[in-house]
């Protein structure tokens, strides 16, 4: 019996039924691979509703957004001021070098405010080196914080974990690890000051 | 194929090594199995299967699933409610649940044919006692994985079903009440026997794992009977498993996921079989469900359970009927293995298939006093079946055995 085998049509039928299991076992793994995908009722929470009217002027809160902490801060005027005269320390002034950081409604004039309402900044409050939440340090110079910040310090925020320094538009300083600005995320005004984040 | 990959420099490195040739030759392309298994042999093959079915995705379904009786402010439970999530939100969760509640049933259906068929053709004796031991302890194990995962639900039957085993338990004598306590950690079901069970459920099938590579090995140094249940010898008797019952495994599989998948995709509850209608009611301790009854796989032992109207005696004879599974080996001393060959076990054993089904039905079914009749009777053939063997080899006059297959 043995030596009546077509060897070559034995292979060709191994081959052919490998590759039908093999394309069945990659079938059979798109459900188990999706389930880890977020669910539906997770994606539906994606979206948050704030009112920026309730942040105190000059203060910070820090909301959820998918999970993912977001800065609101209600800039007065001197801390608007604390805006300009410093772009020679930023590592990304324009905030143009990459998408994350810049929005489509960014026009020339209100680039360096990074918000559609110069007073309330919202962004998202992850460190963009590697994740960690900068406290915030919104006044100038050393008087308030002590050498924790440098002697020229414009104002804004000095990450913990590893010491990146972000200005009052959180534009990342140069020297920092950290490599860009604080990320910024779709949002829009639905009213005088309620937002919809997402 | 198996062939050619055997020659490559790589498979060399690997060999020296580990001994892999050693390995695949011993255990799959010179491992010599009776040329005439039937299709019942498939079963065994197709169990594996299952298990491995099961722990996937039960690994997949334990991503999602939270084991806690609190309440949520939709007025169900945290763990009612993650069962629900699975089904509504997670991508794929009600196919992965299906898949493993309905695993659940044809992993009992696929290791009872299993089990039949080694009762048929006397699996069982010699040499084959240990194998049957530790097949024997894998069938409890199963049973013990299936009754912690029924609970985690935390559906009414969910709830109950547990209730009424714990007290099995706490009707022993001396540390009845004291083992009714540590299966619980309180005094009646609640959160702890949620959260234990929850673990329990995760770790009997590593346990399982484990105990069937035992199994397999023990079969593998006494090799497969055959249905004809006489010792074959001669190398033109026997073929090698791969690729000759490789591919009719493989071919087995392929039946019986176009069984499974159906029921997955069209028929999951199997009207109340597989999945019990009562358990989409949530857990509420304060209220029965008016006829409570165990997933089919157990009821033919719930019956026996039911027939004695003394509560120790019932758990008791539950626990025997188990347990006489053990002694099977030693209580059936007929030289002769299959029933092709002993014309009064053959009947014998098919009643005793009968039997067992007719208790399922009953167990399944509310109590009336004809079933409950029933399920006397069928409880008692149960035990005699047994008790019959040990002098049946005095008056069965067996047929003469074949020389070769
Ligand atoms: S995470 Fe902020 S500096 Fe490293």
């Amino acid at each position: 019996m043995s030596e009546q085998v077509d060897q070559s049509k034995r292979n060709m039928l191994f081959g052919a039924a490998g590759l039908l299991g093999g394309v069945a076992a990659l079938a059979a793994a798109v459900p188990f691979v999706g389930s880890m995908l977020p669910a539906a009722d997770t994606l539906a929470a994606s979206k948050t509703e704030f009112d920026v009217g309730t942040v105190e002027s000059g203060q910070l809160v820090v909301i959820q957004w998918q999970g993912k902490p977001v800065f609101v801060v209600n800039r007065t005027k001197e801390l608007l001021a604390q805006i300009d005269g410093h772009d020679e320390m930023l590592k990304d002034p324009e905030s143009r070098e990459i998408e994350a950081v810049s929005a489509a409604w960014m026009t020339d004039e209100n680039r360096k405010y990074r918000a559609i309402k110069p007073e309330y900044l919202v962004v998202v409050a992850s460190c963009t080196h590697l994740g960690c939440i900068p406290m915030y340090k919104a006044t100038k110079g050393r008087k308030d914080w002590g050498d924790s910040v440098p002697e020229d310090w414009p104002g804004g925020w000095h990450c913990p974990c590893h010491g990146s320094l972000y200005d009052i538009s959180a534009r990342v300083i140069n020297d920092s690890p950290a490599p860009h600005n604080l990320h910024l995320m779709p949002y829009k005004y639905t009213g005088e000051t309620s937002v919809v984040i997402g | 194929m198996l062939n050619s990959i055997m020659k490559t420099k790589l498979f060399a490195w690997v060999d020296q090594r580990t001994g892999a040739d050693a390995i695949i030759k011993s255990q799959l392309t010179e491992y010599a199995v009776p040329k005439n298994l039937n299709y019942m042999w498939n079963f065994g093959s197709l169990a594996l299967l299952v298990l491995v079915l099961q722990i996937l995705t039960g690994i997949f379904l334990a991503m999602y699933y939270k084991p806690s009786a609190a309440f949520t402010s939709g007025g169900y439970t945290v763990a009612f409610d993650s069962v629900e999530r699975i089904m509504r939100d997670v991508n794929f969760g009600w196919l992965i649940r299906y898949m493993h509640a309905v695993g659940a049933s044809a992993f009992f259906f696929v290791v009872y044919m299993h089990i039949g068929r080694g009762l048929y053709y006397g699996s069982y004796k010699g040499p084959r006692e240990l194998l049957w031991i530790i097949g024997v302890v894998i069938l409890l194990i199963m049973q013990g994985a299936a009754f912690f995962g029924y609970l985690l639900p935390w559906g009414q039957m969910s709830f109950w079903g547990a209730t009424v085993i714990t007290n099995l338990f706490g009707a022993l004598p001396v540390i009845g009440e004291y083992l009714q306590q540590v299966l619980r950690g309180g005094f009646a079901v609640g959160d702890p026997t949620l959260n234990r069970f929850f673990s329990l459920h995760y770790l009997f099938p590593l346990l399982l794992a484990a105990i069937v590579g035992g199994h397999v090995h023990a079969l593998h140094v006494v090799h497969s009977n055959n249905p004809e249940g006489i010792d074959v010898h001669n190398a033109e008797e026997k073929i090698n498993f791969h690729p000759y019952y490789t591919v009719k495994d493989a071919f087995g599989v392929g039946v019986f996921l176009l069984f499974y998948c159906y029921i997955v995709f069209f028929n999951p509850q199997m009207g109340g079989f597989f999945i019990e209608v009562d358990n989409y009611v949530p857990a509420n301790n304060l209220q029965t469900p008016p006829h409570i009854a165990p997933v089919w796989y157990l009821t033919p032992w719930y019956t026996i359970l039911r027939s004695f109207p003394d509560k120790l005696l019932g758990v008791v004879a539950m626990g025997a009927s188990l347990g006489i599974l053990f002694l099977l080996p030693f209580l059936d001393r007929s030289k002769v293995r299959s029933s092709r060959y002993r014309p009064i076990f053959r009947q014998m054993v098919v009643l005793f298939f009968v039997t067992v089904i007719i208790l399922g039905y009953c167990g399944h079914s509310a109590p009336t006093p004809t079933l409950k009749l029933v399920g006397q009777i069928a409880t008692a053939y149960y035990f005699a079946f047994f008790i019959l063997l040990l002098f049946l080899p005095k008056f069965e006059k067996t047929k003469p055995l074949p020389d070769h297959i």
